[in-house]
């Protein structure tokens, strides 16, 4: 390297410049300045807002989001409360359908049982009476049957024959009384 | 070794600040209206970064998009590394910061195309760059602390509150070599960026030289040397990647730690 650089020196100048030179000191300073004022304007600012804008705006959306989470648990919390309310209600009134029905069903119960035992008690009565009336007829019939075949008995000899005949008679008019 | 030293020199002829439009190199002593080799792509920066940013900058929306996003990427992490080195109120001093950090990137950047050199290769640029950030962070900590103030601020509260004698016999002393220490600073900064960025090119320019005259020799050496070359080319390729982004970055998190310093030089 010393080689390298003797032998650029021969030739009347310094291979490596240590020292600044004028022609790089001034297009740098100038270069730099221009740089600083047009980025600072057209870049940097711009693109400050824009960071602040949209840390502010992320800061706002987070704030907004909160208060919503704060304000959907408040209207969950409300719902709960409504639901627990509403379904107490509910139970109450299944409660109370289920009573009502239960009583009804008991009541129409009783009414219907009622209704069918003086049903049959009327039926009953019904039938003593058919046969109280039936067993009054019959008697007065065997009565004047008696008399009757008594009289007959009494006013002609009977052949065998002729008593055949008054027997069949007279138990097909028992028969025809009872058909009645 | 002839045809290498030769090949060398004329590289670091080439690295040389030379008039863009003079590929001899015969003129020593430039005009300073001149355009030079380093000045010549330094412009082409320039205005590469500034269509970029005034591109890009019209991308950058609440909604953001494409290369918008690059773009606020990239400021996003300048503003927090002003955060970062100079509180809340370093914020005004982002687009500072920024301009000297993307300026920078892309200078560094261009030099990384074959047969271009960086802007930030030469000693003038980066100078000036850092003689420009040494007045300013002053210029802030005088404002910011009153002269008296800031001057007050190089010798440590301990130093200060010490007994009459220590404090002015230590006092100067400290004042003294805080004193050097800032004015080292500039020197620091230029020496450090464009050291980087030349020697960057020249290592490139050494393992290239290596290569061609390895090409140009027969049997086991040649193939050795154009191998090695080859290798070391492309591992250092990729390390002038490393550093052209690195040193954008040293030089924009020193120049905002100096501010940040002087911001808050009357607190410790």
């Amino acid at each position: 390297m010393l080689v390298g650089v003797a032998y650029a020196a021969e030739e009347g100048e310094s291979a490596i410049s240590v020292v600044p030179v004028l022609a790089d000191v001034w297009p740098s300073i100038v270069a730099f300045v221009i740089l600083f004022l047009l980025l600072k304007k057209f870049a940097f600012g711009p693109i400050s807002n824009v960071l602040e804008k949209r840390a502010d705006s992320i800061k706002e959306s987070l704030e907004k989001a909160e208060e919503t989470r704060v304000e959907a648990e408040r209207l969950l919390d409300e719902y709960k409360e409504q639901m627990a309310a509403a379904r107490l209600e509910a139970g109450k009134i299944v409660d109370q359908s289920r009573k009502a029905a239960e009583s009804m069903k008991e009541e129409i119960v009783a009414k219907a049982n009622d209704e069918a035992a003086q049903v049959i008690e009327k039926a009953r009565e019904a039938i003593e009476a058919e046969k109280q009336a039936a067993m009054v007829e019959l008697q007065s019939s065997v009565a004047d049957l008696s008399v009757a075949v008594a009289g007959k008995l009494l006013g002609e000899k009977l052949s065998p024959a002729d008593h055949a005949a008054l027997i069949d008679k007279y138990l097909s008019e028992v028969g025809g009384m009872n058909d009645n | 070794m002839e045809g290498f030293a030769e090949k060398l020199a004329h590289k670091l002829h080439h690295y040389s600040v030379l008039p863009w439009d003079d590929d001899q190199g015969t003129i020593a002593a430039l005009d300073p209206l001149v355009l030079t080799n380093y000045t010549f792509f330094l412009i082409i920066a320039f205005v590469v970064t500034l269509v970029f940013f005034l591109v890009a900058a019209q991308k950058v929306d609440l909604v953001p998009q494409g290369i918008g996003n690059v773009v606020e990427a990239g400021y996003e992490f300048i503003r927090n590394l002003c955060v970062d080195n100079m509180g809340r109120e370093g914020l005004k001093f982002a687009p500072f910061i920024g301009t000297l950090f993307f300026f920078i990137l892309f200078n560094n950047a261009i030099g990384l195309i074959p047969g271009s050199l960086p802007g930030t290769g030469s000693i003038g640029v980066t100078a000036t760059w850092a003689v420009m950030v040494f007045i300013v962070y002053n210029a802030i900590g005088f404002k910011k602390n009153g002269f008296i103030g800031y001057l007050k601020s190089f010798i440590p509260s301990g130093v200060r509150e010490m007994p009459a004698f220590g404090r002015f016999t230590l006092g100067p002393f400290i004042f003294l070599l805080e004193v050097v220490g800032h004015f080292l600073r500039p020197l620091t900064l230029a020496v450090r960026l464009y050291a980087n960025m030349f020697a960057g090119g020249i290592i490139l320019g050494i393992f290239g030289i290596f290569m061609i005259l390895g090409a140009q020799q027969l049997g086991a050496l040649g193939i050795t040397m154009t191998g090695f070359g080859l290798i070391m080319l492309v591992i250092m390729y990729a390390f002038k990647v490393f550093v052209a982004f690195i040193q954008a970055y040293v030089f924009a998190i020193l120049t905002s730690v100096y501010i940040g310093g002087a911001l808050h030089a009357s607190e410790h």
